[in-house]
């Protein structure tokens, strides 16, 4: 729709929220979120994602900070006085009331008289328009859902607020939904701020997703450049899965780093390095499963030069259909991950079997070894229970 | 599953019997106790009371059933007042309990935090004394020369009360007021309950999600909170209404003869004249008219559309 303006902008500066408890559900944040963007915010449980989210709405009053939409204040607005919806996590629809008052609730409170027309439009975007007259429970998980964002989006909001709105929904009803979601979003051009701690989740849906932690921001960006660079081992570990070496700083070789990592070599693209690189210093490097290649030990004549590699034993293997999964112990990292798609199987690539993992420099990512090495790990194993 | 294999066999049963048959009685044994106690203590005195009130006869020479319907019609004819005192009376104080009981559920239910047991316990006390003594308790805070009326006298809230009809006087005591005020005294409790039970079921994500589609706080109370907790106004007036429109003991001690009350009548009937038949048939025509007003009254209210 309007594109031009910023009246869709949310712009948050130094927000921060500390409860009565004492406990500081979200650090000083500063985030801005374009107009029309799908912006996501992803974390695990407890990462402070929910609370900046229900900062926008006027659910929580934040501790320090403000909030702004478009050019306008609204850090102490009441929520009722926002131009802002919300599409809650268990949906909150009105048990006493049908799925075309329960639409209309935001209209009527307004004092907008002749809603019929704009309610069964609204139903009909959602595909809701037989179901008028029935009650929330008698609906299903899926079209609940649906009158949720209805009832939100029909007040054609500056900002649509979306909680974990598909938490509650089994995984196949959960995928088409998101790309319904995609497409109302595309169709009405309003902002849409998505909270999920499901990594896939939001990088099918979103533009920009921001990384939260521990109440922080780890890191921002769009989906593919978060999952090619990401700059903490939280990030890299929390969004798909990364492998992660322990490597030394040898030389520097034009625009590339050398680093020993066992006994080998492993280059690395300076640019590619959000670490400080001084000779001697310690760097953490990534790879992505899927990046790497896998040849056996005895065919490691063939490799190409100038590929990182890295020796190692199967320790595991899954086959999953489109691709295998290998887990290899290396001297280096014992439980390196490796995807492999299944277009020529070598029948000697069994656990057991002595390999060689290679793979282009270019993939390889360096991050500050000061930091934990498994951060994330516990938090993306746990959403994915 | 481990524990399942190392369970020794089970003996062999000595004769195959279905063993669904004694399952399937179990229901019914259960419910014994309840029946049983329904036919004693109900069933029967209804039955004998039904009987009572088509009796003619006097004490002397006995009763007998003659099917004498017209008790009814003389005991309606002669007692109306009192039965429409106790509706209004009752209303009046059903009315009062859910204007007192309603802000005070709805403060434990939504905003008490940790005062919320205590404010309880608070409201359920008075049941730890007997109905009587709390009612005896009222002649004391009503008394003539109390605290009481002489503020209500001060403030001239008593010319007020005076012009509706609702005092006499300078005094409370022995007026409807006070009896209105015993019967909501005595049933608040009733009401505050079931109010609190069902606002606590409430969801507070609603209350959310009405502030965040424009609704202003009271808005969110009137279109969402109410219309909500509407079982619990419908079970908590009910439970006030029904036992107040029988109550006699509060028109005794706190009322005057011209405060009586049906329930006042039947007692008098079957403790002092002896007017079995006429005390009976006054039982079975305010039963059926606080059937009447009940059923037309959950109608009304259209609860059962609710979650």
């Amino acid at each position: 729709m309007t594109t031009t303006d910023n009246s869709g902008d949310v712009r948050l500066s130094g927000i921060s929220k500390t409860y009565d408890n004492g406990f500081t559900a979200v650090q000083p944040l500063d985030l801005t979120v374009p107009q029309g963007s799908f912006f996501a915010l992803l974390g695990a449980s407890g990462c402070g994602k929910t609370t900046t989210l229900r900062m926008i709405a006027g659910l929580e009053e934040p501790t320090t900070g403000t909030v702004h939409l478009g050019d306008q204040e609204v850090t102490r607005l009441p929520p009722y006085k926002r131009p802002v919806n919300t599409v809650f996590q268990s949906y909150a629809l009105f048990p006493h009331l049908d799925i075309f008052e329960n639409v209309a609730f935001g209209l009527r409170r307004r004092g907008i008289k002749s809603v019929k027309k704009q309610v069964e439009e609204m139903l009909e975007l959602v595909q809701l328009g037989e179901q008028a007259r029935k009650k929330p429970h008698q609906l299903s998980g899926g079209q609940q859902q649906r009158v949720a964002v209805a009832r939100a989006l029909i007040n054609h909001p500056k900002v649509l607020l979306l909680d974990e709105p598909l938490g509650a929904l089994d995984l196949k009803l959960r995928r088409q939904m998101q790309l319904e979601l995609k497409r109302i979003q595309t169709e009405v051009g309003i902002t849409f701020i998505h909270v999920t701690h499901d990594q896939e989740e939001a990088m099918t849906m979103a533009d920009t997703v921001a990384v939260m932690n521990a109440g922080r921001v780890e890191q921002l960006g769009s989906p593919a450049d978060l999952y090619e660079n990401p700059n903490t081992t939280f990030v890299a570990n929390f969004l798909g899965t990364s492998n992660l070496i322990e490597a030394e700083v040898d030389t520097k070789n034009g625009d590339d780093i050398v680093l020993k990592a066992g006994g080998g070599k492993l280059v690395l693209p300076e640019a590619r390095c959000s670490a400080p690189t001084t000779t001697g210093g310690k760097v953490l490097v990534g790879v992505r499963p899927e990046k790497i290649s896998l040849t056996h030990a005895d065919d490691a004549g063939e490799i190409a030069e100038g590929r990182n590699r890295i020796t190692g034993k199967i320790a595991d293997s899954s086959f999953i259909g489109v691709s295998t999964q290998y887990v290899i112990d290396s001297p280096v990292c014992p439980e390196f991950e490796v995807y492999a798609q299944n277009i020529d199987r070598d029948a000697r690539l069994v656990p057991g079997a002595e390999v060689v993992l290679h793979w282009n420099p270019a993939h390889t990512f360096g991050l500050d070894a000061a930091q934990a090495i498994d951060a994330g790990v516990a938090e993306a194993e746990e959403d994915a229970a | 599953m481990a524990a399942v294999t190392e369970a020794p066999p089970l003996a062999p049963a000595p004769e195959k019997k279905p063993p669904r048959k004694r399952g399937r009685l179990v229901p019914y044994w259960l419910l014994l106790p309840g029946i049983l106690w329904l036919i004693v203590f109900f069933a029967l005195p209804m039955i004998y009371q039904a009987s009572t009130s088509v009796q003619t006869g006097s004490l002397e020479e006995g009763y007998k059933v003659t099917w004498h319907f017209a008790t009814y019609w003389d005991a309606l004819s002669q007692y109306w007042p009192q039965f429409l005192r106790s509706v209004s009376y009752a209303a009046a104080a059903t009315v009062l309990c859910l204007l007192l009981g309603y802000p005070l559920a709805y403060l434990i239910a939504f905003r008490a935090g940790r005062w919320r047991n205590l404010i309880m316990v608070l409201v359920i006390a008075p049941f730890f004394t007997s109905f009587l003594i709390r009612t005896l308790a009222w002649k004391t805070i009503l008394a003539d020369n109390g605290p009481v009326v002489h503020t209500l006298n001060n403030l001239h809230i008593l010319e007020l009360t005076n012009w509706l009809g609702w005092t006499a006087g300078d005094r409370v005591l022995a007026t409807p007021l006070a009896v209105v005020c015993g019967l909501t005294y005595n049933f608040l409790p009733f009401m505050i309950l079931p109010l609190y039970t069902s606002l606590e079921r409430i969801d507070g994500r609603l209350h959310e999600a009405a502030g965040d589609l424009y609704a202003k706080p009271f808005t969110t109370f009137r279109k969402v909170t109410f219309p909500l907790s509407m079982p619990g106004v419908v079970s908590g007036t009910l439970l006030t209404f029904i036992p107040a429109a029988g109550d006699y003991v509060n028109a005794d001690l706190l009322g005057s003869t011209d405060t009586r009350m049906v329930g006042n009548v039947i007692q008098t009937q079957f403790l002092r004249i002896l007017d079995y038949p006429t005390a009976a048939a006054l039982s079975f025509i305010l039963m059926a008219a606080i059937l009447v007003m009940v059923t037309f009254y959950i109608r009304k209210s259209g609860t059962e559309d609710l979650v």
